[in-house]
Formats: structure tokens, C-alpha cells, sequence
């Protein structure tokens, strides 16, 4: 019988290390009215957010946990400690951060790739950020790229207060009602009108400490005419108990404007990623997703535009490596709300040694959509009998003038394929190799060179050589 | 029956985000009796039969509550076997007509033997206008390279609310062909599962339809392929008017130890209105390496390059839109493989029943 090809797993070595835990504050285990009021008083909320974190609460106590998805029964929120802040404050400089924290972020690459291709950095090491930079000449052209809780009190408190929660509100899930109770740390990024970001910012969130969860909220408003592209990474060393992690993105992208918002998500194996990302797109403005998803136990991810203003278009392109131990849910959702609005869906999903991909979607064109163009397009790729893949698109059309499509495939590796790339001289092993990381091109041509590099690395060092 | 039933249908075999309300359908105050006499025509080699085990085993795609129904009604089932290696080239025909306000439930069953081939061709019709409940649950077992073709056509009153219900189970080498048609009635409510149990065993559906007025229809196919190297083709075809609302569910199930197994699935929607609702849900479930699933989904309007060519040759867009309304439904008819029904429902369509698209 033929040998069955082996693909190996993702290399977390560098994602693995763990630092002694040296916080200086955290709160209980478990969610309670008190926790919620510790947190709020530790971090000095204005009292509107003292009372939205307590009504977030009894929200998230009223609510049910979802009853499709994978299962979350290994999460106990008793056992969950919902704030840790790091024995250090927030500082733009690299020297004023702890060894052991800077080290780690060396090891993850950030301060060398801020120096080489970023406009700005903020590094969240548990619950609080611990670094934060943006380059002069950015800031000069008026762009604010801060932390959460510095916009919260600061001059942008108007603003923020404005768009907190109000594009993903408590009620949306029980997961966002538990985000808006216990949410810490993050970034606010104000980009004005007519400014063109050309290097992109990132927020990298690190979570050391076992058993916590980690609530960060991301704020970006992205004025007329403006263009900026964020990067957002993530990760965690493994533990034997549950991690939590139930961020918030909220993405506002104003008249002729572009975002583009790209993951690299690549929690530990012990995580439960319950995420939410939305945004809302203006007239003639453009969303673009870039989403890997490869790390965490149980991952529920499923970014959404909605695009209120004529013209406005959504781009979203992501891949998902589901290897032993995970059930990875992930897709988009897109709504059209205005006329000649446009959403295009690329998205690849792997799995292998037992793991679970899910490819989940939607599409809603609304009655006023009129003209509206969508396009849906999902691969899955099955590397051995043990794994599991399920596509599980919808659509809901409610105009005449619509012109929408939708296609997806599963599948194992083409054994033609093979024997074509054989057939030039190549090997077997190669060949499959091969096949299975230009699976993942769509993403990695979509990032930034350094980026896909490191997407690449990921996928395509450790297939090669192990494959066979 | 005397007390009304609320039924939970048509479930998706796996859940999605529950706002979407495509995961099942609620259907309340249910009440039915076994009221009408089916008119049937049979070759003399299919005989019926009182009971039959294996039948009254078979997963249906509307689910447990159609079972349910079943039950409450304590009626007596239709049943039919054909005959070991027999391959009859007459059909089964049942027509079932409904007067005004009659609510019936009947099942029927049909036991297809070893090496046999049976067509069947199931007939819903009632008086224009009128309205009442024909609800049917047909159970088909289709033995080892038996084939079978079933047609069920839908062509009830306006105001008449529907719920077909198929299963089947398909052992190995079995061919299972089904042709739906739904021309009438307000809300109908469809459910067809097929258990591809046995190796190399297919399962081959064409399903056509028109929605308008308020009418309603919600679908759930179900292709669950368990034998080796089994196939399923799902394609639906249709067009929506008016206020119509459909939803379309269909999965290719590849359970584990479907090796070599190939799912397709497409379906092709003409919207003609701006107060049109049409859900689309196509599952693609996979716990098995070695198989192709595909499926794609064609809904709004007409291709524009289509749409000029045929402007050019002197049509107007209204007259394009009929013409082609009316080509996605006799494109199945032309499927039904049998001439006197095939002919009846064509000239149908020629006589204005999809004018008013």
C-alpha cells in the first residue's frame, strides 16, 4: 500500500516561550460585578464606561452561548482571570521595556520589523500595552495612532466615545457582551482626510500568562479620501489550561477611503479565539481583509463589512491551517446596504492530523443594493482521513438587480497535479510540497514581503522535508 | 388528528449563525387526516405491499416531525414492491387530487428489488384558487444496481400549502434519479435525503421551480454519501417573482469511509422582482480525504453579455426575461422520462402557466 503523505505541523518553538510571571497587578479568577469595577477602577474609566462595562456584564449573563460552532465546553469563565497588567507602563522606547518582555518581542521580530517596514508599533504583553511608537513624520500628517486607554481620557475622548461599541455592540454575542465588561488595552488609530499612510502600522498582542484572557479593542477610523493598511499579530506559548482570547475591531472607513486590515493570528494550541471584527465602509471606500488563521484550540472568526455608501467594496482573502487538537471556524460576513456595492471572498482551508477547518459565511444584499456584485470562492484541501473540513456558506438576496456567485471545492492533492510537477523532474515528496504552500498564495501575495515571508516559513519550511 | 402540531423542518444538517433563520423551519398548526383516494396506475409486475421493514427505517429530509405526523395521523401507508430483475419500462403512476380545503397526509413507499428499474411519477394537483394541506412522505429502498426515477410534480391552488417529503436508500451499485417540479401552490415545504449506503450507489437530482404571488418555498436536500465511490448531483433551477421567498439548503455529506466519493452540486436563480427573498445555503460537510465536492451558485439577474445578444436579434429585456424563465423550467421537464407526462407539463407551460413571470 502506498505510504500516505505526512504534513508536518507548524513550528511553535519561537510562539512557546513562556516568561515568568512578574505582573504586577491581576484580578481574580471568574467574572463578577466586582472584577468588572476592579477593572474599571485600576484602569481609571470615565463613568460612562464604568456603567457600559456593568450593563456589558448583565448582558453577557443573559445571553446564551452560540448553539452552532464548535464546542466551547472546555472554557470555564470561573477559571478565567479577565485582567493581568504587566509590572511595567507604556513607553516608546524599546530600552524602557523589561528584559524579559523585550526579549520576547525581539524573538517575534517586532522591534527589527518596525525599524525596517512599519510606520508605527504597539506591543500589548497581557492585558496592557507596554509599547507604543509612531514615526514623526507620520504623526506630523496628523495621524494618531495611540493606545485605547490613553484615546479613552485623552483629546479623542469625544470621538471614541462615539464609536465604542457601537459598530459591534454588547448584544451582537455573548463573547462581545464579555469583551464590552472586561476589555483592556488595544489600539485608536485616527487617520484624517486625504492622508495616505504608505507603510503600514501594526499592534502585536502577546499573552503570557496562563489561565488569562486577553480583551483588547481596536479602533481605526479611517477619514475621506484616506488610505491606510494595519497589522495585527498575535500569539501565546502553550499551557494545560484554557486561554481566552475575545478581541474587538471596529474598523470605520470613511467616504473614498481604504483599509486594508491584515492577520496573522497564531495563538497557542490552548486557546479559545472568540474575536470579532467589523467595519463599516462609506461611500466609494474599500475594506480588504488579509486574514491567516493557524494557531488556537477552538477559533470562532469571522470578519464582517458592512457597506453602507454607494460604491463601497469589500475584499476579503484568508487561509486557515487546522492541525491536530483544533477546530478552526472561520469565513466572513458581508452586508450590502447601498447601491453598486461589491464584495469578492478568496479563502483556502487546510486541514490535516485531526484537525477541524470550517469555511463559514454570509452574504446579505439588501432591497436598496441595487447593482451589487458579489463573488464567494472557497477551497479546502484534506491531507489525511482523520481531519475534517465543512464549507458552510449562505447567501440571502433580497433585490432583482443583483448579480452574485458563489463557488467552492474540496479535495485532496491533485494526483495529477503531481505527476505533472514528476514529470518535470521533480519529486514526489517536492512536488506535494509544492502543492500543498502555493495552496496558501492567495494570502501571502497580500501581505507585505517581510510578512508573507513569514507566512511562507510557516507553512512551506516545515511541509518541506517532512513530507513523504 | 384532532390536535394542531408545531413542527420543527427541514433541518441543516449542520447549524449556521442563527440570524440568518436558515437553520430549520418552524411550521405551526399542523393538522391532517388521511382524506383523499390517490388515483393509481401500476404495471402488473409491481405489486403493493401491507408493511414493509426496511421502508419504514428510512431518514427523510423534512426530519423526525414529518415522522411525527405520521404517527398522529395513524393512517395506512401506500407501499409497492417491484419485482427482482425486472426492469419496467411502464411507471407507477399516483395522482393525488385535492378538493377546497382538504388537509391529507399520506405515505407511500416504494421497495425497489435487486437488478429491477422502476419509474414513478407523483402528481399534486387541486382546482386554481383553492387552498388546504396536501402533505406526503415517500420512502424509497433501491437494492444493489436496482434504478430508480422518481418525478413529483407540484402543481396545487394558490392558496394550497405543501409539505413532500423524501427518503431514500441507495445500496450498492442503486441508481436514484429525482425530478422535482413546482409550478404551484403558496408555501411548500420540500425535504429529499438520500443515503448512499452502498458502493458505487448515485443519487442524481434536477429540481425546477417558479415562486410568485406570496408563495413560499423551503428546501432541504440532503446527499449523504457513506459507500465507497458513491455519487451525488444536486442541480436546483429556478425563478422568483413577486414577493417569493425560497430557501434552497442542499449538502453533500462525505461521511468517513466515503472513498473516492464525488459530490456536485449548482444552483441557477433568475430573480424578476424587487420584493423577491432568496436564501441560498449549499453545505459541503467532509470527513474523508479521497473525494471532490464542488458546488456553485448563479443568482440575480441575466449575464449582461447574454442579455445584449439576445437584444441584438430584436427581443426586448421583458421578453428575454420570460423566455428564459420559461427555459428554466422545461429545461427539466425535458429530464421527466416519461413522454405522456413530459408532454403534459410542456404544453402547460405553453399554454401561459408562467405567464404572469
Amino acid at each position: 500500500m502506498k505510504e500516505k503523505t505526512y504534513v508536518e505541523d507548524i513550528d511553535r518553538s519561537i510562539y512557546d516561550m513562556k516568561n515568568d510571571e512578574k505582573d504586577a497587578y491581576k484580578v481574580k479568577e471568574g467574572l463578577t460585578p466586582e472584577i468588572v469595577e476592579q477593572i474599571s477602577k485600576e484602569k481609571h474609566d470615565p463613568t460612562w464606561m464604568q456603567l457600559f462595562r456593568l450593563q456589558s456584564l448583565q448582558i453577557y449573563n443573559e445571553m446564551e452561548v452560540p448553539d452552532w460552532g464548535p464546542s466551547i465546553e472546555g472554557l470555564n469563565m470561573d477559571q478565567i482571570v479577565t485582567y493581568v497588567r504587566p509590572n511595567t507602563h507604556m513607553s516608546a522606547k524599546w530600552s524602557d521595556v523589561p528584559k524579559d518582555i523585550k526579549d520576547t518581542f525581539e524573538k517575534l521580530g517586532i522591534p527589527k520589523a518596525e525599524r525596517k517596514s512599519l510606520a508605527g508599533v504597539g506591543a500589548q504583553y497581557d492585558s496592557e500595552l507596554v509599547y507604543h511608537n509612531v514615526r514623526q513624520e507620520v504623526a506630523e500628517q496628523g495621524v494618531v495612532y495611540t493606545d485605547m486607554e490613553s484615546a479613552l481620557t485623552g483629546p479623542y475622548e469625544d470621538m471614541v466615545k462615539k464609536h465604542f461599541m457601537k459598530l459591534v455592540t454588547p448584544r451582537d454575542h455573548k463573547f462581545a457582551a464579555l469583551h464590552g465588561a472586561v476589555w483592556s488595552g488595544g489600539s485608536f488609530v485616527y487617520v484624517p482626510p486625504g492622508v495616505s499612510v504608505t507603510i503600514p502600522l501594526q499592534s502585536y498582542f502577546r499573552l503570557n500568562a496562563p489561565g488569562a484572557g486577553q480583551f483588547e479593542h481596536t479602533l481605526i477610523i479611517v477619514d475621506e479620501g484616506a488610505y491606510l493598511h494595519f497589522i495585527e499579530g498575535c500569539s501565546a506559548p502553550k499551557y494545560n489550561v484554557a486561554n481566552l482570547h475575545a478581541g474587538c475591531v471596529e474598523l470605520y472607513v470613511g467616504k473614498n477611503a481604504t483599509l486594508r486590515y491584515s492577520t496573522i493570528e497564531n495563538w497557542s494550541k490552548n486557546m479559545y479565539n472568540l474575536n470579532t471584527k467589523r467595519a463599516k465602509v462609506e461611500e466609494g471606500g474599500t475594506i480588504q481583509w488579509v486574514s491567516g488563521s493557524f494557531g488556537s484550540h477552538v477559533s470562532y472568526l469571522y470578519p464582517m463589512s458592512v457597506l453602507n455608501g454607494v460604491g463601497a467594496k469589500s475584499e476579503f482573502t484568508g487561509i486557515t491551517f487546522a492541525g491536530k487538537g483544533q477546530n478552526l471556524d472561520t469565513g466572513t460576513k458581508v452586508v450590502h446596504n447601498a447601491p453598486k456595492t461589491s464584495s469578492y471572498v478568496n479563502t483556502k482551508s487546510i486541514s490535516k492530523d485531526g484537525g477541524i477547518s470550517t469555511f463559514r459565511s454570509s452574504v446579505v444584499v439588501n432591497n436598496k443594493a441595487k447593482e451589487t456584485k458579489s463573488s464567494v470562492s472557497c477551497e479546502s484541501l484534506m491531507l489525511d482521513d482523520i481531519s475534517r473540513s465543512d464549507t458552510i456558506p449562505a447567501m440571502d438576496i433580497r433585490t432583482k438587480d443583483a448579480d452574485v456567485g458563489h463557488e467552492a471545492k474540496i479535495g485532496k492533492i491533485s494526483d495529477d497535479a503531481v505527476f505533472y510537477l514528476m514529470s518535470r523532474g521533480i519529486s514526489e515528496d517536492d512536488a506535494r510540497a509544492m502543492i500543498v504552500s502555493g495552496f496558501a498564495d492567495n494570502v501571502s501575495k497580500e501581505l507585505p514581503l517581510e510578512y508573507a515571508v513569514e507566512m511562507n516559513n510557516l507553512i512551506h519550511l516545515e511541509m518541506k522535508g517532512s513530507i513523504g | 388528528m384532532k390536535e394542531e402540531m408545531n413542527m420543527k423542518i427541514n433541518q441543516l444538517p449542520a447549524k449556521t449563525f442563527g440570524w440568518l433563520h436558515m437553520n430549520a423551519t418552524d411550521v405551526s398548526g399542523v393538522t391532517a387526516k388521511q382524506t383523499i383516494k390517490i388515483e393509481t396506475q401500476k404495471p402488473e409486475s409491481v405489486v403493493c405491499v401491507l408493511s414493509d421493514d426496511k421502508l419504514q427505517q428510512v431518514e427523510t429530509g423534512m426530519g423526525k416531525d414529518m415522522d411525527q405526523l405520521r404517527e398522529n395521523i395513524k393512517g395506512t401507508p401506500t407501499f409497492f414492491e417491484s419485482q427482482e430483475g425486472i426492469k419496467e419500462a411502464d411507471p407507477v403512476r399516483l395522482k393525488f387530487f385535492y378538493n377546497d380545503g382538504v388537509k391529507d397526509y399520506h405515505e407511500v413507499g416504494f421497495h425497489v428489488k435487486k437488478d429491477s428499474s422502476l419509474t414513478i411519477i407523483m402528481d399534486y394537483q387541486s382546482e386554481k384558487s383553492k387552498d388546504g394541506l396536501a402533505a406526503v412522505q415517500t420512502k424509497i429502498v433501491a437494492e444493489e444496481n436496482s434504478k430508480v426515477c422518481l418525478v413529483q410534480i407540484q402543481r396545487l391552488g394558490e392558496g394550497f400549502q405543501c409539505m413532500n417529503d423524501v427518503g431514500v436508500v441507495c445500496e450498492d451499485g442503486a441508481e436514484f434519479d429525482v425530478i422535482h417540479l413546482i409550478l404551484g401552490g403558496k408555501d411548500t415545504y420540500l425535504g429529499c435525503r438520500t443515503n448512499l449506503h452502498g458502493q458505487k450507489s448515485s443519487m442524481n437530482a434536477q429540481i425546477g421551480y417558479q415562486v410568485l404571488g406570496n408563495g413560499k418555498l423551503d428546501m432541504n436536500y440532503v446527499a449523504d454519501h457513506r459507500g465507497k465511490r458513491t455519487i451525488s448531483d444536486i442541480k436546483a433551477s429556478g425563478i422568483l417573482n413577486d414577493h417569493g421567498f425560497k430557501l434552497f439548503r442542499g449538502t453533500i455529506d462525505f461521511k468517513k469511509g466515503a472513498s473516492g466519493a464525488k459530490g456536485n452540486e449548482k444552483e441557477d436563480v433568475l430573480l424578476l422582482d424587487d420584493h423577491v427573498v432568496n436564501q441560498t445555503i449549499p453545505l459541503i460537510l467532509c470527513a474523508e480525504e479521497d473525494v471532490e465536492g464542488n458546488h456553485g451558485a448563479t443568482i440575480g439577474k441575466l449575464d449582461e453579455e447574454d442579455l445584449f445578444y439576445m437584444q441584438s436579434r430584436g427581443l426586448t429585456e421583458e421578453e428575454i426575461y420570460r423566455m428564459m424563465a420559461k427555459a428554466r423550467i422545461s429545461a427539466v421537464c425535458q429530464k421527466i422520462p416519461d413522454e405522456k407526462t413530459r408532454d403534459e407539463i410542456l404544453r402547460n407551460l405553453e399554454e401561459g402557466v408562467l405567464d404572469e413571470a
